[in-house]
């Protein structure tokens, strides 16, 4: 669904991913994860035309549309949920809706907001005020709701279980994959909680360092204790683990 | 009315009107626009022409000042504007930018005064537009119409920002580009919104301004610093900080100038200048942020005995 | 053979670079102005080209060289002005016994004690030069103390904000020297007693000459000081300020100096302006013309380069002055419609900023990025450390 060939990017002169090869399929959860500074924001920026591409394309069923305005993507069928920044502060939670639903007619984005609503209740209870004065994990909800207004194909989710409490991200994990077998929204996803992430995950890259580590699938990626270990801080390994592969040098217990 | 009161009213309604077009800019394109000066003595003599050619009151053509702000707004957006912010270019080129097109907007205005001196035996270069004005309820109808005319274009900015769909997209893109731009709204025409209605507000308030002073060749070029420091008052952060800001520094003026003299001689009058700027300066000095970064929740939080974003 | 072949492609490097072809129009352009207009016009060229390059030049010390956005140039410049203007005549009737106090600036009074002045510099060459110096250091003094002013608000306010302030208080100076009259006669002009008296000959050659070698020992002093370590610091604030506290810089003094010098440059640009002009009117001291005009030259000639903004300070006047000139054979077309064509000179310098901002970005000679160290110098200090396994990639 979405092709990243040979991505050269970053901001200003600064260059941060180097020659990132990637593929999305359709109708499944892609998970990118990797340590800090690995580039994943920038993947994501690179895509919706955010971030300077110096070389490289993006296609998105198979049409280029690298360098392309953002709300030209927006149209085609990609929501992007941002780290930071993903709410407008300045709005109240209705207004927020409404904005995700810009390209829509005003009745229909009525009735999506008020499905978004019912999804997330925690939001018709704020639903005037600002969004600004909404908790973190309040907002990160605001945000899943607001990517989701759109109806996408596909939908960029970037650190989406941050500032949520461990419960609320379980929660939000699982709308994920209710969203892939439900709705069949292809979704690639860049987390922090590893672990989980790559669990409920069909396709998995590791990022590090601008370059990908590791490309397969995602539950293989949690078999290779040694990036897991090394990249993504995971130490306890899984139960069909063979004892076999288990390096000496890790030292546990 | 005191005629200060009645000029100062005038004048600071012409502030509000210009500063919160800069203001507007200022918060959608990141532009300090120097052409703001050009494009009010534009609106002055949009009107002026007006009234010399077809002749009735000077009121019947404030939309078209403001049309022909709008237009010269639109030109510098497409022809200026676009290509400088995606070019991704510094705030002092931007700046500069816009002091290239206040320039030759000048050198225009300037040749069109000469061709009304001699081809129509005019005098356009010192207009005294209170000789056009309607009387109302014995004063100047300036007096009356313009703050209402300001308060009036002001609300409906208001409404437009906070009701339509795309006054909200508006909102939205100042404080979120990536964010507004991943929701499907083109930022290239809200920037170009703005520049219509910051280039419209520009021209209407040199219209108006017009009927508080004599109207000059350079009357905006001269008055350029207070519609800066009325922005600057308001904090560039929040329209209506600018607009409020524009109407204190016009108000300001105009009072301290009467005050002073009554109380120091008229010897005063030719540093009337000096007293929006020590406005200016003191707000920076104590709120480097404008009255915008003055943290008005805090004081009425304390004020009230409530904390600050407690939700009733 | 390939000795030959090495020269001609160097000659032809050399002759294709910026500055030279630069510098050919130029030299073009003024021999034609040379021949069918004369001695005079060159000279009155010679002499904007020298008093703008001296206010160019400091404003490219602050803007291009330290990041601070100088829209306020006008302020240091009137300093000077206003300084040699009201302090060096004072004292010298002070000296001479004539009223020297407030009275000094009145129209009537100093309409007839600046020739009673002037007599005395006249006779005496040493006199003349002592005072003309004076009168430049006095302009100096003036305008760092007004660039130390303007470094306050510099260190607090961000980018915008300091420059549209700088603005206003440039506007706010011009009328207070306009109203004050004590400073320099407020709507009318103080007169300057004339250094240049004492020469036999053309007043007005000596004036050129002087303000001319003025300009390029100024040229050559920023040159130096901007190739200096202290101008290597100044970039390093300029491009990223807090990396550059962080190595131990103290950026507020750095930016304190560059302003206190560039204004200070400025200052006695101001000076030699109203000496040669003869008079200081607070009402000729525009933003447009003192603050604006600079930018232009600056921007044309390329921000941060010291050689493109004095070719961009010449390029400019020259074609100002040629609007002039040729307003009836060129222009005809306008003075049928009644308009002057002198108005054209502003929309030269807007067009000029416009063309400049979108389409050469880094003006005709564009700064050139230096490295700290030369290139084979780094390369073996990298070699060096490789070979000790600092590096192991």
């Amino acid at each position: 669904m979405l092709t990243v060939r040979n991505l050269n990017s970053g901001y200003g002169k600064l260059q941060i991913l180097y020659n990132l090869d990637l593929e999305v399929p359709a109708k499944g959860i892609t998970v990118v994860v990797g340590p800090n500074g690995a580039g994943k924001t920038t993947l994501l920026s690179s895509i919706m035309g955010t971030a300077n591409v110096f070389s490289g394309e993006v296609l998105f069923e198979d049409e280029p549309i690298t360098g392309q305005q953002t709300h030209l993507l927006a149209r085609k069928g990609i929501s992007y949920v941002p780290q930071m920044g993903n709410v407008f502060a300045e709005l109240s939670v209705m207004d927020n809706l409404h904005m995700a639903g810009y390209l829509m007619s005003k009745s229909e984005a009525r009735l999506k907001a008020e499905q978004m609503t019912e999804m997330f209740p925690v939001l018709k209870k704020f639903i005037h005020r600002k969004a600004g004065t909404l908790s973190g994990g309040e907002r990160r909800m605001l945000a899943v709701a607001m990517g989701l207004m759109k109806n996408p194909k596909l939908m960029l989710l970037d650190e989406l279980s941050t500032d949520l409490a461990p419960i609320i991200a379980e929660k939000v994990l699982l709308e994920v994959i209710r969203l892939r077998d439900e709705l069949g929204i292809t979704i690639l996803i860049v987390e922090q909680m590893a672990k989980r992430a790559l669990e409920i995950g069909d396709t998995a890259y590791l990022l590090v360092s601008g370059g990908v580590k590791y490309a397969g699938k995602a539950s293989e990626l949690l078999h290779e204790p040694e990036l897991c270990n090394l990249y993504l801080g995971i130490k306890q390994l899984p139960k069909q683990q063979d004892n076999t592969r288990i390096p000496s040098s890790e030292g546990r217990g | 009315m005191a005629p200060w009161l009645a000029n100062g009213l005038i004048y600071a309604s012409a502030l509000a009107l210009t500063a919160g077009g800069i203001t507007l800019l200022y918060i959608t394109t990141r532009t300090f626009n120097f052409a703001h000066a050009s494009m009010a003595t534009v609106g002055f003599y949009v009107v002026y022409s007006f009234i010399i050619f077809i002749g009735g009151s000077p009121y019947r053509y404030f939309p078209f000042a403001f049309l022909f702000g709008a237009l010269l707004g639109v030109i510098c957006y497409y022809g200026l504007n676009r290509p400088l912010l995606k070019r991704q270019a510094s705030e002092i080129t931007l700046m500069m930018s816009t002091l290239g097109y206040d320039l030759i907007l000048l050198s225009l205005i300037q040749m069109y005064c000469d061709f009304l001196t001699s081809n129509y035996k005019l005098f356009p270069r010192r207009v005294n537009m209170n000789m056009y004005d309607l009387e109302l309820f014995g004063i100047n109808a300036a007096t009356i119409i313009l703050p209402l005319m300001a308060i009036i274009c002001l609300s409906a900015l208001h409404l437009f920002l906070g009701k339509t769909k795309f006054g909200v997209a508006m909102k939205a893109t100042i404080e979120n580009p990536v964010l507004a731009g991943a929701s499907g709204i083109n930022s290239d025409r809200v920037y170009m919104v703005a520049w219509l209605i910051g280039g419209g507000m520009a021209s209407l308030g040199g219209a108006a301004m017009a009927m508080a002073q004599t109207g000059t060749p350079v009357m905006g070029m001269n008055s350029i610093p207070f519609m800066f420091a009325g922005a600057i008052l308001g904090g560039l952060h929040s329209l209506y900080g600018g607009i409020l800001g524009g109407f204190m520094v016009g108000l300001a003026e105009y009072a301290g100038v009467f005050l002073l003299s009554q109380k120091f001689g008229p010897w005063i009058l030719g540093y009337r200048m000096g007293i929006p700027l020590l406005l200016m300066a003191i707000t920076l000095l104590i709120f480097p942020r404008g009255l915008a970064g003055i943290p008005w929740a805090d004081l009425f939080g304390r004020l009230t005995g409530k904390k600050r974003g407690v939700q009733a | 053979m390939s000795d030959d072949k090495q020269i001609v492609s160097r000659l032809k490097g050399f002759l294709l670079r910026r500055e030279v072809i630069i510098t050919a129009v130029i030299v073009a352009l003024l021999t034609f102005l040379l021949i069918t207009r004369g001695v005079p016009m060159i000279l009155t060229i010679f002499i904007d080209f020298a008093i703008f390059a001296i206010v160019t030049l400091s404003l490219n010390l602050e803007v291009g060289y330290t990041g601070i956005s100088q829209f306020g140039r006008v302020l240091a410049v009137m300093a000077g002005a206003f300084g040699a203007g009201a302090i060096p005549g004072r004292v010298m009737a002070a000296i001479m016994g004539l009223p020297w106090g407030a009275s000094y600036a009145e129209a009537t009074v100093n309409f007839k004690l600046v020739p009673q002045l002037t007599a005395v510099l006249e006779k005496s060459w040493f006199l003349s030069i002592v005072f003309l110096i004076f009168c430049l250091l006095v302009a100096a003094l003036c305008g760092a103390g007004i660039g130390w002013l303007t470094s306050r608000p510099a260190i607090r306010l961000k980018e915008a904000y300091l420059g549209i302030s700088l603005l206003a208080f440039g506007d706010l100076l011009m009328w207070i020297g306009h109203n004050w009259e004590p400073l320099v006669g407020a709507t009318t002009s103080v007169y300057i007693p004339d250094p240049f008296r004492f020469v036999p000959g053309n007043r007005f050659q000596v004036v050129v000459i002087t303000v001319f070698v003025i300009a390029f020992l100024i040229y050559f002093f920023i040159n130096t000081l901007t190739h200096s370590p202290f101008g290597r610091t100044l970039k390093m604030v300029r491009d990223n300020e807090i990396s550059a506290a962080a190595a131990g810089k103290d950026v507020v003094k750095i930016r304190t100096r560059s302003l206190m010098i560039g204004s200070a440059i400025a200052a006695i640009g101001g000076a030699l302006y109203v000496i040669y002009t003869g008079a200081a009117t607070a009402i000729g001291f525009t933003r447009l013309t003192w603050t604006f005009w600079p930018w232009a030259f600056m921007m044309l000639g390329g921000i941060g380069s010291n050689l493109g903004v004095l070719l961009g300070v010449f390029l400019l006047t020259i074609l100002r002055s040629m609007i002039t000139i040729f307003r009836f054979q060129v222009f005809g077309f306008l003075i049928q419609w009644g308009i002057d064509p002198t108005w054209l000179e502003f929309t030269l310098m807007g067009a000029v900023i416009i063309v400049v901002v979108l389409f050469l970005p880094h003006g005709l000679v564009p700064e050139k990025v230096e490295p700290v160290l030369p290139a084979d110098r780094v390369q073996k200090v990298i070699t060096n450390m490789s070979s000790r396994g600092r590096f192991l990639t």
